[in-house]
């Protein structure tokens, strides 16, 4: 199957390799449908919607950045992506490119979990957590000393 | 938007498997419980606003070659 993109061109889609939502990326209910293509780096991947070809996502993965990132989930959610671990899943976080290099971030309260066996996807909020939903990447920078404390940046009271 | 008073441990149905119970009052915060099925997100608004308007952002995106060098190798 063949799908127009905004971003890629026309690609070519194996229906194999297509991902299901169990829970939308919140505010693109009626997008349940991804495929996953290699980003600009190895921490970066592109999430294209095959429902629409205008639709698509850069996922990072939050470990780059916080390398003792975790997603805990609760047994129920774990259960609809039918795994028992989150060993099993791809943990990837959403990346807001602002035209502005200094508001680069990526949200690492609502990380993307996927099964790569089942393919079956979903966006979970941490509701436990303290990670912020904006964590500037800039702050990272070697060089301009240690990265702020991530419990600092709570953007929910 | 219907109004319901309800004192501590008191609860209300929402449709046949949403529970609401009012689990603890204090001056100015009350503590809510939710039971629901799996299939139902419940969420504080303001996070669940927060983070819809985030994505929006996130979806926005087509250019990423200032990433690359933000984050390490």
């Amino acid at each position: 199957m063949q799908l127009e993109t905004t971003r890629f061109g026309t690609i070519d889609i194996d229906p194999d390799s297509v991902i299901t939502l169990t829970q939308p990326i919140l505010g693109f209910q009626e997008f349940r449908r991804f495929i996953k293509l290699p980003g600009p780096s190895e921490f970066l991947t592109w999430l294209q919607s095959t429902d629409s070809g205008e639709l698509a996502f850069i996922l990072l993965d939050p470990r780059s950045v916080i390398p003792d990132y975790k997603a805990d989930l609760t047994k129920q959610e774990l259960s609809e992506l039918a795994v028992s671990s989150v060993a099993e899943l791809e943990v990837y976080t959403l990346v807001v490119v602002p035209p502005d290099r200094s508001q680069i971030r990526t949200n690492l309260r609502a990380p993307i979990l996927i099964s790569p066996k089942h393919r079956l996807g979903k966006q979970i909020i941490l509701e436990r957590s303290d990670y912020p939903i904006q964590y500037f990447l800039a702050q990272h920078q070697p060089g301009q000393g240690q990265p702020q404390e991530v419990s600092n940046a709570r953007t929910d009271a | 938007m219907l109004v319901l008073t309800r004192k501590e441990d008191e609860s209300i149905m929402i449709g046949d498997d949403i529970e609401v119970k009012v689990l603890d009052l204090r001056e100015n915060q009350v503590k809510v419980g939710i039971i629901a099925p799996r299939s139902v997100a419940v969420h504080r608004r303001e996070v669940y606003l927060a983070i819809q308007a985030e994505n929006a952002q996130a979806a926005a995106v087509s250019k990423v070659d200032n990433i690359s060098n933000l984050i390490p190798r």
